[in-house]
């Protein structure tokens, strides 16, 4: 109980440092801030607060960085559910349930849950950080380029479930989704593929796109109703769900802030694939999956605790071992050695007392930003109040200044147009958007992972069967593919004994 | 994903019934089929100018493309197959239908969008936007002559003060006022 005793120290040490507390409540107001705007994400705000943090003491600089990383992940929920514009890449996964909710009048409870497991599963992931931190850092060390490839393979097999209606139309998005995202530099040579001479696609230009699909491409739809446009968009109801409803879910929060952990431990792998496999576990184990996608609570639960559950498991790698879990980290990275501090092993031995002033200083921020968000849902909701008429076009202006805002670029914002025009005309004939959004995020980690391990073995195929974690996660990823599959398959053999039923099998438009 | 029996194919089975579907639907799925098709095979096409690898045990910057492109054409044949061997079905009672003036306005839309891009790399955020959302309005059937401005004029400076002042992010300046 070693690390009890130093984490009640740093509670005290962080009860006479009141400007830290004061610049932690600041960052994680300007996190859910910057993570509701669409194309402003965790990762850059904290890059735009860095440059603040150089004049601070270590606590009251890391803690304000940490408020806008937790803030960021959660903030990017609350246009996710409200408007189907995700804030950030993980809250893509928030708005297959959350906007659903929404339009059946209960984006108050969607809000809510999202709140609180949000709060939940960083809360659970920050403990975790505090008293597992050796153990699981030599997991990770355990994740090399096999197993990060199995891992995003894994990640692309929740297509099936995710496809919606038709399985054929998902599997279609979600390999069109990883033509995609060939485009741009080759991971291995850095030869251009793709790109037609525009040097803006040498990266894969994910967010443009992802906010083009979702956000422009619900606006769009809108203006093709005229009944609708002088409405309300809807109510917000009641904030939290009430406590029955909650504790089912709490079994599904658990489950998805564990994986989140796992996940976020991993290099390479952020919120966005976290929130996409908890929303996949949470549907499998589910006694109702048909619910999923349709507006599920449960679903919108699943995703903020996993996402919001990496944010530990992301720290833990970063501080034990000086490997940053994603691009946040990474940042964060930089302001720990600008602050003099070395991330690694000797960290936690030299200077204990600091770091778990800072545990103490995130617990607080996770409880700041339950409060804060809880109070500013009513606040945020107001935007559902406004006629739809102000509100698409509010839409449209934050998706084209969110996404120039990522690069400086117009071109990106051409792109996001594109992204919306084929993002309504998918909509209109029943593909989903979220297998190219998934494929968008997994494709890249799967080919530079998978060439990076055929060349680390010489161009060996063993490591697909000799490794475990990776034969594992192979596995799970065939039977994720498949079980979707072979349960339309027996419902359809069982439907088709029913004369006049719709079979789930011929919904294959 | 596989396809109903040969047997059910029988004018009047159940399984046609739960099988068809619109014309709408039919078209649109055998058209969006053509079209990815295309650009898979224009993909496979242009892989055949990427280089070899440098190193000997990788599959070099093609081998992936192909493999998607491969995938996306073989699922594209079987939504082909599937929909014409799917019965044509009338419209579905319980939708929505959008007549000209809905698709007109969507287009629209996507116009003003477009020009919107265009004119901020000339005129700068501020002109751009401000205009671009009062046309949306309109569209949107919000036309009076007050409130269309001066909400327009109000966002847009809302969103330019959030994002240039208190996020320091660099909005466009425009060519003509640089």
């Amino acid at each position: 109980m070693h690390e009890l005793d130093l984490l009640m120290s740093g509670f005290a040490t962080l009860a006479s440092n009141p400007l830290a507390l004061l610049l932690a409540l600041v960052g994680v107001t300007l996190g859910i801030v910057i993570g509701a705007l669409p194309g402003l994400t965790a990762t850059m705000g904290v890059a735009i607060l860095l440059p603040f943090t150089f004049g601070m003491d270590p606590v009251s600089g890391l803690l304000m960085i940490s408020g806008v990383f937790f803030g960021g992940v959660y903030g990017g929920s609350v246009t996710a559910i409200l408007l189907r514009i995700p804030g950030t890449p993980a809250a893509a996964a928030t708005a297959l349930d959350g906007f659903e909710l929404t339009r059946k009048g209960m984006a108050g409870v969607a809000l809510g849950t999202a709140t609180l497991s949000s709060f939940l599963g960083g809360t659970a992931s920050i403990f975790v950080l505090i008293f597992m931190a050796p153990i699981l850092a030599g997991f990770a060390l355990e994740f090399s380029a096999p197993e990060s490839f199995a891992l995003a393979v894994f990640g692309l097999s929740i297509i099936a479930s995710i496809s919606g209606r038709s399985v054929i139309k998902g599997l279609i998005a979600g390999f069109l989704g990883l033509l995609i995202a060939t485009v741009g530099m080759d991971p291995m040579d850095g030869f251009p593929r793709f790109t037609g001479g525009y040097t803006e696609l040498f990266n894969v230009p994910f967010i443009p796109v992802m906010i083009g699909l979702f956000a422009a491409a619900e606006a769009f739809k809108t203006l093709e109703d005229p009944k609708v446009r002088l409405g309300m968009a809807a109510a917000l109801g009641r904030i939290l769900p009430d406590w029955p409803t909650y504790r089912r879910m709490l079994g599904t929060v658990a489950r998805s802030s564990g994986l989140g952990i796992v996940i976020g431990i991993i290099p390479g792998a952020g919120a966005d694939i976290a929130a996409y496999v908890a929303y996949n576990e949470a549907k499998r184990f589910s006694r109702t999956p048909e619910n999923y996608g349709k507006g599920e609570l449960a679903g919108v639960a699943a995703c903020e605790a996993g996402a919001n559950g990496c944010t530990g498991g992301a720290l833990l790698t970063m501080l034990t071992l000086g490997i940053p879990g994603d691009a946040v980290t990474a940042v964060m990275l930089g302001a720990l050695t600008l602050q003099g501090l070395q991330p690694g092993p000797l960290l936690l031995k030299d200077h204990a007392d600091l770091v778990f002033t800072l545990f103490a200083g995130m617990l607080f921020c996770y409880v700041a930003m339950l409060v804060i968000g809880l109070a500013s849902l009513r606040f945020m909701g107001r935007v559902l109040q406004m006629p739809k008429s102000v509100l698409t076009p509010v839409i449209l202006v934050l998706c084209i200044v969110g996404t120039y805002a990522i690069n400086n670029s117009l071109f990106d914002i051409g792109v996001m147009l594109a992204a919306g025009v084929a993002g309504y005309f998918m909509q209109k004939w029943d593909f989903p958007a979220s297998p190219v959004v998934l494929a968008l995020i997994m494709g890249p980690m799967a080919e530079a992972n998978f060439r990076r391990a055929l060349s680390l073995s010489s161009g060996s195929y063993d490591f697909l069967y000799t490794r475990p974690i990776t034969v594992v996660l192979l596995s799970v990823a065939v039977l994720t593919l498949l079980l979707p599959l072979v349960k339309r398959w027996r419902a359809h053999r069982m439907e088709s004994r029913r004369p006049g039923a719709t079979s789930p099998l011929h919904q294959i438009k | 994903m596989s396809n109903p029996s040969a047997g059910s194919e029988r004018p009047g089975s159940s399984d046609d019934a739960v099988n068809a579907m619109p014309l709408t639907t039919k078209i649109a799925n055998l058209v969006i089929s053509v079209v990815l098709i295309a650009v898979a095979a224009s993909a496979i096409a242009t892989t055949s100018d990427f280089p070899k690898s440098m190193l000997a045990a990788d599959v070099g910057a093609a081998r992936f493309p192909i493999i998607h492109s491969g995938a996306l054409i073989l699922l594209c044949l079987i939504l082909i197959a599937n929909t014409l061997r799917a019965p044509t079905a009338p419209a579905a009672d319980g939708q929505v239908r959008v007549g000209i003036a809905g698709y007109a306005g969507v287009a629209l839309g996507m116009l003003a969008t477009a020009a919107c891009i265009a004119a901020m790399e000339h005129v700068g955020y501020g002109p751009a936007t401000a205009v671009y959302m009062a046309v949306i309005m309109a569209l949107m059937g919000q036309r009076s002559p007050v409130w269309n401005p001066v909400l327009a004029v109000g966002v847009t400076a809302l969103v330019y003060g959030v994002f240039h002042y208190m996020l320091q992010v660099p909005l466009p300046v425009g060519s003509l006022f640089e």
